[in-house]
């Protein structure tokens, strides 16, 4: 099942440095994360908002802010989904293997006979 | 971490002559991906592959450029984007078959680039051909006919 929100979710590039930023800082606010960025705060809230919508990541209140966290399992989802495109390919590849190598045992047996 | 990128290697007992035949001619990539292809495999050749029957409305129509054709050692595509615009980096993925000849055999590097320009979307349109194009049921039918056709020539 594929779930588009959360792929147009990571799609964007502002809100994957987000994430890196929030996975190697260990979490952030707006105003901290924007200091990373060349963003303004507002719109490191606003991608802030869109990534919490699809549950990439959690807000929990830290004074008059909200201190953002990186959801694993949900990162993880993304992550598996494109995976998958990863294995129809590795099924792909051993089409192409079977095909070749039937095609050279044909042509061996042509030239041997 | 690297979101946008798949890469695979894989050896094969065939000449890279004979296995960049299969990458790159419209025959075989019916046989081991879409249900139609119709292009040129030449630098610049443009055409579409068809996923499913192509006499259904349902079938799913997608453009394909040849960016490189190297025989016996590279051959690349750009595929995905909309029909008459040019293939671009923003607008397709890019595959690329990579062929080294090693040990009278082939080894096969494969990339899938272009996710991060182009979006999750792409990716997301890539994985809905998964069930028809990769599934056993779809190639088995295929084996069989071929097989078929092997043992009943002289």
């Amino acid at each position: 099942m594929i779930d588009d929100d959360l792929w147009s979710a990571v799609g964007d590039p502002t809100r994957r440095r987000l994430l890196d930023l929030l996975l190697t800082g260990n979490g952030g606010t707006a105003t901290t994360l924007s200091e990373q960025l060349p963003v303004t705060r507002q719109a490191v809230a606003k991608h802030l908002g869109v990534l919490d919508r699809v549950g990439l990541v959690h807000a929990l209140p830290a004074g008059r802010e909200r201190r953002y966290e990186v959801d694993e399992a949900q990162l993880a989802r993304a992550v598996a989904q494109l995976t998958s495109v990863g294995e129809s390919w590795d099924a792909r590849l051993q089409r192409i293997k079977r095909i070749a190598e039937r095609v050279q045992r044909d042509r061996t047996a042509d030239t041997d006979r | 971490m690297e979101f946008g990128r798949i890469e695979r290697e894989i050896r094969i007992d065939a000449t890279p002559e004979v296995v960049y035949e299969v990458v790159s001619s419209p025959e075989h990539l019916r046989e081991w991906w879409p249900d139609e292809a119709e292009f040129e495999p030449v630098v610049g050749g443009t055409g579409s592959i068809t996923f499913g029957d192509p006499a259904s409305p349902e079938a799913k129509v997608e453009q394909l450029t040849v960016v490189e054709a190297d025989p016996p050692r590279r051959f690349a595509f750009r595929w995905v984007h909309d029909k008459g615009v040019v293939a671009a980096p923003d607008n397709s993925l890019l595959v690329t078959m990579d062929l080294v000849a090693s040990d009278g055999g082939t080894l096969l590097r494969f990339t899938e680039t272009g996710f991060r320009e182009r979006g999750w979307e792409a990716a997301v349109l890539e994985q809905a051909y998964r069930d028809h194009s990769s599934g056993w049921d779809h190639f088995l039918p295929r084996l069989v006919t071929r097989a078929e056709s092997l043992v009943a020539r002289p």
